[in-house]
C-alpha cells in the first residue's frame, strides 16, 4: 500500500501551520521512522498519512488514487487496510479485554484466537478483565498496541509507539512491526527518538522539523 | 393542612418526573444535534446556559402568559392544573439539562470518532453507539440536574399551578403556604422531606447507574 502527500500542508485554527508543502512517499513495504522534535509536525503528517485527518491542502494519494478526492464508500474501504494508534491511549469503558477486541468488533470480525495470542503477547492476559480506568499507563498503552494489531492492517502508524512501554513489551512492538513489514506491510512510527531495538529493522527515517520534511535517509 | 404530605410528596414526584424526564428527553436530542458541529456547541450552549438563570418566576409568568384564557394557547384549558405545572416545570429543567450534556457531547463524539476512524471505520452508528455508552455519567447526572430543577422551584409551581390543595399543590408550595400563615415548623418538615427526596433519587439514580449501565 503506497501512500503520497504531494504538496500537503494542514493547520488547525487557520494560522499556524502544522505542515508546511510536505513532499512525502511511503513507497510500500518497510518500516517508515519520523523523527522529529516535540511540536515538529509529526502526529499531524501521521494523522494525515493515515487517512484519519484531511489536510487543509494538497492532496494524499492512496496506490496513486486521490483519497480524498473519493466518494465516503470508497474511501471506508481503503481504511479499512490502516490502523493508528495515538500516542497517548484512548480507551472506552469496558475491560480491557473489551479495549483491545473493540477494532475487530466494530469491523464485525472477532478473532477470539488472535485476541488471545497477543494479549499473552503483551503480557495482559492477567489484567484482561480489569475495567480500562484502573490499568497502568504501560497496560493502556499495551491494549491500544493490541486493538490495532488485531485488525491486521496494511498499514499500521504508531505515535510513540514506545511511550509508557517497558523494555519487554517495546521488544515485543518492534518484533511485531518488523513482522508485519516482512510481510509485505507499511509501518510508520512517528517518534522523538530512535529507540535502540527500532534501528536494526528501520527502512527509512524521516527527519521533520517545524512542519517541514528536511531529509530521508534510507537505511536498508 | 387539610392534605397530608403524603398526598403532597406524591403529586410532587409524579408532576416532578414527568417534567424532568421529558426535559431529559428533550435535552438529550438538543445535545445532539449541537455535537454534530463545533460551531454549534460554541454559539448554542451558552444560550441555553444563560437560560438557567432566568428566574423561575419569569418562567412561569411566560407559561401563564401562554395557558391563559386569553393566552395562545387557552384553549387547552391547562391553567391551575398539573400539566400547566409540568409544562413550567420542564422549561425550567430543560436549559440546565442541555447546559450540563452539550458540551460533553461535543467532546466525547469527536474523541470517539478520531478513535474508531483510527481502526479504519467511519460508520456514524458506531460513533453514536459507543460515544452514548462512554456519555452515561453524563447522561445519569443531567438527570438528576433537571429532576433536582423540577422539584425545588416554587415560581412556577405557584403561578400556574396555584398551590391548589388536593389538585396542583406541590411540596414547594405547601412550604411557602405553611410559611405564609405562620405553621414554620410545618414548613420546615415538608423541607427536609423535599432535600430527602433530593438525595434519596440522586443516590438510587447513582447506584441504578453503578450496577447497571455503567457495567
Amino acid at each position: 500500500m503506497e501512500v503520497a502527500l504531494r504538496g500537503v500542508w494542514h493547520s488547525y485554527d487557520g494560522r499556524t501551520r502544522a505542515l508546511r508543502g510536505v513532499e512525502l512517499v511511503f513507497a510500500g513495504p518497510g518500516i517508515y521512522v519520523v523523527l522529529g522534535p516535540n511540536g515538529a509536525g509529526k502526529t499531524t503528517l501521521l494523522k494525515i498519512a493515515s487517512l484519519i485527518l484531511k489536510p487543509s491542502g494538497g492532496s494524499v494519494l492512496v496506490d496513486g488514487v486521490d483519497f480524498w478526492g473519493l466518494s465516503e464508500g470508497e474511501r471506508d474501504v481503503i481504511r479499512r487496510r490502516v490502523a493508528y494508534v495515538h500516542d497517548k491511549p484512548i480507551l472506552l469503558r469496558g475491560s480491557a479485554r473489551e479495549n483491545a477486541a473493540l477494532g475487530m468488533r466494530i469491523r464485525g470480525e472477532v478473532d477470539e484466537a488472535l485476541l488471545e495470542h497477543y494479549m499473552r503477547r503483551y503480557g495482559l492476559t492477567d489484567v484482561e478483565g480489569l475495567p480500562a480506568s484502573r490499568l497502568s499507563a504501560g497496560q493502556a498503552k499495551a491494549v491500544t498496541l493490541v486493538r490495532a494489531l488485531t485488525v491486521r492492517p496494511k498499514l499500521l502508524a504508531l505515535d510513540e509507539p514506545f511511550a509508557f512501554l517497558d523494555d519487554s513489551r517495546a521488544r515485543t512492538l518492534v518484533e511485531d512491526i518488523a513482522r508485519i513489514a516482512e510481510g509485505g506491510g507499511t509501518v510508520l512510527v512517528a517518534t522523538h527518538y530512535m529507540y535502540r531495538e527500532l534501528r536494526d529493522v528501520v527502512s527509512y527515517v524521516v527527519e521533520i522539523i517545524s512542519g517541514e520534511v528536511r531529509s530521508v535517509a534510507k537505511l536498508r | 393542612m387539610a392534605e397530608g404530605i403524603l398526598q403532597v410528596t406524591a403529586r410532587s414526584l409524579y408532576i416532578s418526573a414527568v417534567a424532568s424526564l421529558a426535559a431529559f428527553a428533550a435535552a438529550v436530542l438538543t445535545s445532539s444535534y449541537l455535537a454534530r458541529s463545533r460551531r454549534r456547541v460554541e454559539l448554542l450552549t451558552p444560550v441555553f446556559e444563560s437560560l438557567v438563570g432566568v428566574p423561575t418566576t419569569v418562567v412561569g409568568l411566560l407559561v401563564y402568559t401562554l395557558l391563559s384564557p386569553r393566552g395562545p394557547l387557552g384553549f387547552l384549558k391547562l391553567l391551575y392544573t398539573p400539566y400547566a405545572v409540568m409544562v413550567g416545570e420542564f422549561l425550567v429543567a430543560l436549559p440546565a439539562a442541555v447546559a450540563y450534556m452539550a458540551r460533553s457531547f461535543h467532546t466525547v463524539r469527536e474523541g470517539v470518532r478520531e478513535l474508531v476512524l483510527s481502526l479504519g471505520v467511519s460508520s456514524e452508528r458506531v460513533v453514536s453507539a459507543l460515544a452514548l455508552r462512554e456519555l452515561a455519567p453524563t447522561l445519569l447526572t443531567s438527570y438528576l440536574v433537571a429532576f433536582s430543577r423540577a422539584i425545588g422551584e416554587l415560581g412556577v409551581a405557584l403561578i400556574v399551578g396555584g398551590g391548589i390543595e388536593g389538585y396542583t399543590n406541590v411540596l414547594t408550595t405547601a412550604i411557602a403556604l405553611q410559611a405564609s400563615i405562620g405553621k414554620y415548623e410545618e414548613a420546615i418538615w415538608t423541607g427536609l422531606v423535599l432535600i430527602a427526596i433530593t438525595v434519596v433519587v440522586a443516590l438510587a439514580v447513582r447506584f441504578l447507574g453503578e450496577r447497571v449501565l455503567w457495567r
